[in-house]
């Protein structure tokens, strides 16, 4: 009933998703809150957001395999086929970014190795390749170590990456690539671990094997480690508001400082960071299932906010000729398009994901489902 | 190889505005799009206030970020050191935009000439509607006004989906021209030539006064340099006072 239930939205959500790419591609990207001065809003911010929730997972995948932490294990499979869904929807929103997206062929017809785009796009290709096999490996014979490995690595790759890509422009001071090749990965390791709960709690149907008790400890043990990933990210969080925030007199800051009071920050701050930290701070409320799940799903939504804020605080204050006219700083709303674009990508994710729970039994190895047939 | 670049002299400059009109003829840009600009501030606080007017375009970085960040080398450098772009093989991310610190770069939003697809007259029974205009001028190809001139080294006009700039007219610099709107300045305040060229007007322009360039910190190295100011402002000279 659930999986049937979810299918159905997340066919309206792909149905409302290719309306919104006709009316986009066929009419232009006024059906966006566009501007030449704010050039990448929600789609991008979204695109992000996915791309990094699944360098997360591959984290998450590579304890039991990377590192040997074999109690792991029970939540490869899942863990493995959510990245590659997550970052399906990544790329669903990236296609309804681009102007011109079937020129993405002179990415290798005409590559520029100086540009951090260039190497993004190429380890984004290995990583869907690599994901692919590996997750073909996990369905039909067993983990392999070297698929993991290397899907560990790209997606430190692809992470750091978009820290470089959103960081390099040197007329903007606020988008610190050094900052950002540390802040992305930590957090897309905070969404990787939220998801995992999310979609294993209260998503996924509860197993007998291994045992519940197993699980309910494994969980346990995720959350604790969920929540210690977030208390850091606060940690960096709050001092690049000081550093670049209160203490700095730059001009070109003045954006940053302008988006600290915007809601995006405001809910990637409290409602993304702070409200799960305090929850997995508390052991009663850690061990529960309601209360694990509402902590990913709060951080989630923080995080998807926070990358919004991210490339919001590059962009707000206008610069040279385009700010002609405008105020200091421009303000940002989206289009009802582009929160079908969100919403376009994350249906095509929810309805790979329940195929994927219906049909690959996501909750254990291939050895396991061997065992139970 | 030369290697162009353009001085502005903003004591001749009256802030006229031809250099973008003469741009968007000759380059046949859309509503919306400048390749030639403008930077205006007005300073101070009435009754002792002051306008100041920059004219801006491309500034053909030497070290242009937005060629060093765009992945399919569509954003280009020339060896004669016109910063170019080719439309066929941009992909409309923008990071070009995103990259340049002058906010030189536009990008189309939507097919351009929207108001030469206009079907409704502007007066019911007495005029044509600018789209039948644009059937009887050019056989609905183009615009009326259209530089087929253009077309030689860039598409006529760019389309939907990807980013323009200013290439410094290289199709008429090609053909031995100078760029429309150093040809179109009524006050000649702007000069181009070769920097590599002994005895070029530049190159003297360039030695005579001291010359600045936009955000200079960045190390972009932009080939577009402004000098000398117009300021006829008098003013009774003390030593002030506590």
């Amino acid at each position: 009933m659930k999986g049937r239930l979810l299918i159905g939205l997340s066919c309206l959500g792909i149905l409302i998703g290719l309306v919104t790419a006709f009316r986009v591609f066929s009419t232009g990207f006024v059906l966006y809150a566009k501007t030449d001065t704010l050039v990448w809003t929600m789609p991008l911010a979204a695109y992000i957001f996915f791309s990094l929730t699944s360098s997360g997972l591959a984290f998450v995948s590579s304890i039991p395999i990377v590192f040997g932490i074999k109690r792991y294990e029970p939540l490869e499979k899942r863990t493995v086929f959510l990245e590659l869904t997550v970052l399906m929807a990544g790329f669903v929103c990236l296609i309804m970014h681009l102007g011109s997206p079937l020129n993405v062929i002179y990415l290798l017809l005409s590559p520029n190795l100086a540009s951090p785009l260039w190497w993004l796009a190429m380890l984004y290709g290995v990583y869907l390749v690599v994901l692919l096999a590996s997750f073909w490996r996990i369905q039909t014979a067993h983990v392999s170590k070297t698929l993991s490995t290397l899907v560990f690595l790209v997606a430190i790759g692809t992470s750091t990456a978009l820290g470089w890509l959103i960081g390099m422009p040197d007329a903007r001071p606020a988008m610190n690539a050094s900052f950002l090749t540390v802040y992305f990965p930590l957090t897309a390791f905070a969404c990787g671990l939220a998801a995992v709960l999310l979609f294993s709690l209260a998503y996924a149907r509860p197993s007998a094997n291994p045992s519940s008790a197993a699980q309910e400890d494994l969980y346990n043990e995720v959350a604790k480690v969920f929540g210690i990933v977030i208390g850091v990210t606060l940690i960096l969080f709050i001092w690049r508001a000081i550093i670049g925030g209160v203490s700095s007199s730059e001009v070109e800051l003045g954006a940053f400082k302008r988006m600290m009071q915007s809601l995006s920050f405001q809910t990637e701050l409290w409602l993304g960071l702070v409200a799960p930290l305090v929850l997995m701070l508390m052991p009663s409320v850690r061990v529960t299932t309601w209360g694990k799940v509402l902590a990913s799903l709060l951080l989630l939504v923080g995080m998807f906010a926070g990358r919004l804020e991210f490339i919001l605080t590059a962009e707000i204050m206008p610069m040279g000729q385009m700010a002609e006219g405008l105020p200091e700083f421009v303000s940002y709303f989206p289009t009802i398009s582009e929160v079908f674009v969100a919403i376009f990508g994350l249906a095509v994710m929810l309805l790979l994901y329940t195929l994927g729970e219906r049909y690959f039994n996501l909750d254990g190895t291939h050895e396991q489902s061997e065992a139970g047939t | 190889m030369p290697k162009y670049a353009m001085v502005i002299d903003l004591q001749s400059c009256v802030g006229c505005g031809a250099c973008s009109i003469a741009c968007k003829n000759e380059n046949n840009l859309t509503e919306g799009i400048f390749w030639s600009s403008k930077i205006t501030e007005t300073s101070g606080t009435f009754p002792n206030v002051r306008y100041h007017y920059t004219p801006t375009l491309c500034n053909h970085c030497e070290d242009a970020p937005c060629v060093r960040g765009c992945p399919t080398q569509a954003m280009h450098k020339l060896d004669n050191g016109i910063t170019m772009h080719d439309p066929k093989k941009c992909i409309g991310c923008r990071y070009c935009m995103y990259n340049c610190p002058y906010g030189v770069i536009s990008f189309n939003w939507e097919k351009p000439f929207k108001f030469w697809r206009d079907d409704k007259p502007v007066i019911k029974g007495c005029t044509p509607s600018p789209q039948e205009v644009v059937q009887k001028v050019n056989n609905g190809t183009a615009t009326p006004y259209y530089n087929p001139a253009r077309a030689e080294t860039l598409s006529g006009s760019r389309s939907k989906g990807v980013v323009e700039k200013c290439t410094f007219c290289d199709h008429r610099v090609k053909q031995g021209e100078l760029p429309y709107c150093v040809e179109a300045c009524p006050a000649d305040a702007r000069t181009f030539g070769d920097l590599e060229k002994q005895g070029s007007e530049v190159v003297f322009l360039l030695g005579k006064f001291r010359p600045y360039r936009l955000k200079e910190h960045l190390g972009t190295k932009p080939k577009v340099y402004y000098i000398r100011n117009f300021n006829p402002a008098a003013y009774e000279r003390t030593k002030g006072g506590v």
